[in-house]
């Protein structure tokens, strides 16, 4: 398995690993040490050790009595977790937390940032304020894992950011939402998200409600790249055809529209508009079309088209709406809708 | 799947698979779909457990324990998932370009080796080609700006045919030509004695046979069977019959509906790319490969 070569620890930062099985010992000079400072430098814990206090006088041939066993070598630098996870509390915590280990190693950042941090000291905290909201454990691990840096952050600053979302009439169900659907959610800060909401109320028109139903229905659109919405939006508007009024009833009904690659939606599009001649009144009342690969809608339209059954007009008998074409799997289209066998559809396939 | 034990299967995957490409999809992608449905199906079956981990604690001067538990950093959450995609190794047989679909013939793991001696052995393969005449674009295929136009009404069935007769002598000539034995020889007449045969040059196209099954007119629709293709020389011809009938044309599409003994019915479609399918496909290609044994070593230069 050829993993990159992350350069993550240095002694330092490995140093609360160092003498692990004798934690009492460290937690009592813990609490003499932490008047002083708050980063507890593992060399100065280390340089009041029993060892060091042995008279000169004994030999290495008498039987020694003192508890030994954490003597050990340095831990060396590793390019994963894998090294580490056997003797630190810490990531066997987040282990029980689901947290995927692994995805960590691909950014260079967060493996020194989590090395050095403390389960009871830095995490337990934010874990509390966390299943407070509502997050249950399976989504408490998915979060951590996205973004790890959520520790960086100061709790006071999570507790405004939360009570922004209220003062803005956000509902407790919504918050947790947002938080679960949206791990960077809490790392934006409050002018942050406060520019982000007021980008998508002023280019779309929208009200009150409707952004917050926006917020709650797809929490990553609104910290989604800007650059990206905004080119998405041209490409509904001018090359689309779409008006504004059209693009608000889109971005409703299907948000994940603008976060969708524009090629990708262009030339669903333009099967739909040009070769299925569909006119863009059908389509902005059920936009999760656009959605849909290109090969998909081409291969089941085809196959209709050979069959002669084609119906696109609501007003004629055996219509089909563009829903049902799109929807369902290839059994439940090749039956029901075309009326024929999924093994004459697989035929047909073969042809394409 | 009857079996859940995730190494079996990996052990058993040691041969080709026969897959219907998408048009509009290039060789790459169809091969990193197959590897990543392969790897997911892998690791959600039952993968091996972490390994045991033994560790000793307590204070040596006193009392020493010894408890085995499960190695942490084997477990799959810190590890990886159990099967990785870089791991696996997967190659084609023959190489499909972008516009083409049908017949693919993808090697997985140790079958990359018959993929290779499949592709080495030269087999023929059928295609179906289709045109359109009156329009000539830049590239030869549909999706390019048009070039050219001319008329197309005094075309005929009997003139391609006669046309593509034509062609299919002219190849057969060449192709004793290239047989890379001295045309004066015995044992050249001895390999025409056989029929025909395969070229010595793996660059050299060779058509077998070219027949118009479908003609309406624009449109039109031939069956090629040839060795040493490749896309655009296919599009090429479309070209040139388009030329030789005094008219242009262009190309609409290509398709590969035979890989010496595969054909159409043993592809795998797009929908069907998971991992039960891939090992039934499995199978039946190994059974193709044990009855047909010229397709992995041949014995003779003449077809077969």
């Amino acid at each position: 398995m050829l993993r990159r070569l992350i350069k993550t620890c240095t002694v330092r930062t490995l140093g609360p690993f160092r003498p692990l099985s004798s934690v009492q010992k460290i937690e009592n000079k813990i609490s003499t040490v932490e008047n002083s400072s708050e980063i507890i430098d593992p060399r100065l814990v280390s340089n009041s050790d029993n060892l060091n206090e042995n008279p000169p006088e004994s030999s290495v041939l008498q039987p020694c009595k003192e508890d030994i066993s954490y003597v050990a070598p340095y831990l060396r630098p590793s390019f994963n977790f894998a090294a580490y996870v056997n003797k630190s509390h810490t990531l066997q915590q987040l282990l029980k937390l689901g947290v995927r280990l692994y995805k960590w190693e691909k950014n260079q950042e967060v493996p020194p940032y989590i090395l050095q941090l403390d389960f009871d000291k830095d995490i337990k905290s934010y874990i509390i304020f966390l299943t407070d909201l509502g997050l249950q454990t399976e989504d408490l691990g998915k979060l951590i894992e996205k973004n790890p840096f959520i520790f960086k952050e100061d709790l006071e600053n999570l507790q405004v950011r939360i009570n922004y979302l209220k003062y803005k009439k956000f509902t407790d169900e919504m918050i947790l939402r947002i938080v679960q659907d949206n791990p960077m959610w809490l790392s934006f800060s409050t002018q942050d998200i406060d520019k982000k909401l007021g980008f998508f109320q002023k280019s779309f028109s929208l009200t009150g409600n409707e952004v917050r139903s926006l917020t709650a229905r797809k929490p990553r659109l609104i910290t989604y790249d800007i650059e990206h919405i905004k080119l998405n939006m041209f490409v509904i508007k001018e090359e689309m055809g779409f008006t504004p009024e059209e693009m608000k009833q889109i971005v409703l009904q299907t948000p994940k529209l603008f976060m969708n690659n524009q090629h990708r939606i262009l030339k669903t599009f333009e099967y739909i508009h040009k070769e299925m001649n569909i006119p863009l009144e059908t389509i902005v009342k059920m936009p999760q079309v656009l959605t849909c690969r290109e090969f998909r809608i081409k291969q089941r339209h085809q196959f209709l088209q050979k069959l002669g059954k084609l119906q696109f007009d609501t007003k004629k008998p055996n219509y089909i709406s563009l829903i049902t074409l799109v929807s369902g799997s290839d059994a439940h289209f090749a039956t029901e809708v075309a009326g024929s066998s999924i093994h004459a559809f697989n035929a047909f396939l073969k042809t394409m | 799947m009857l079996i859940k034990d995730a190494p079996v299967i990996w052990d058993s995957l040691r041969s080709i698979i026969c897959v219907y490409k998408p048009p509009n999809v290039t060789c790459q992608r169809v091969r990193q779909t197959i590897i990543t449905a392969v790897c997911t199906g892998l690791n959600e079956m039952e993968c091996r457990p972490p390994m045991d981990y033994v560790s000793i604690e307590g204070n040596p001067s006193t009392q020493l324990t010894v408890t085995v538990k499960p190695n942490l950093a084997d477990h799959p959450l810190v590890v990886g998932p159990r099967y990785q995609i870089e791991d696996l190794k997967c190659s084609w047989s023959n190489y499909l370009g972008l516009h083409s679909s049908g017949v693919l013939l993808l090697g997985l793991r140790n079958g990359t080796k018959a993929a290779k001696l499949i592709r080495e052995n030269r087999p023929t393969r059928s295609y179906r080609v289709s045109g359109r005449f009156g329009e000539a674009t830049e590239n030869g295929f549909k999706n390019e700006k048009v070039v050219e136009r001319s008329t197309y009404k005094h075309i005929k069935h009997a003139n391609i045919n006669k046309l593509l007769a034509a062609m299919q002598a002219s190849h057969q000539k060449e192709m004793f030509k290239s047989c890379g034995v001295d045309l004066q020889s015995q044992t050249a007449y001895e390999m025409a004695c056989e029929g025909p045969i395969r070229p010595a040059d793996s660059k050299l196209p060779v058509i077998y046979g070219i027949k118009c099954v479908q003609f309406e007119p624009p449109d039109f629709v031939i069956e090629i069977q040839c060795i040493n293709e490749y896309e655009t020389y296919l599009k090429s011809l479309i070209h040139e019959i388009g030329a030789k009938l005094r008219s242009t044309a262009h190309c609409t599409g290509i398709q590969c509906i035979r890989h010496s003994y595969f054909t159409l019915e043993n592809a795998l479609l797009r929908k069907h790319w998971t991992l039960q399918h891939i090992i039934t496909n499995m199978e039946e290609c190994i059974a193709i490969i044990d009855e047909h044994e010229n397709l992995v070593k041949q014995k003779k230069a003449a077809l077969q």
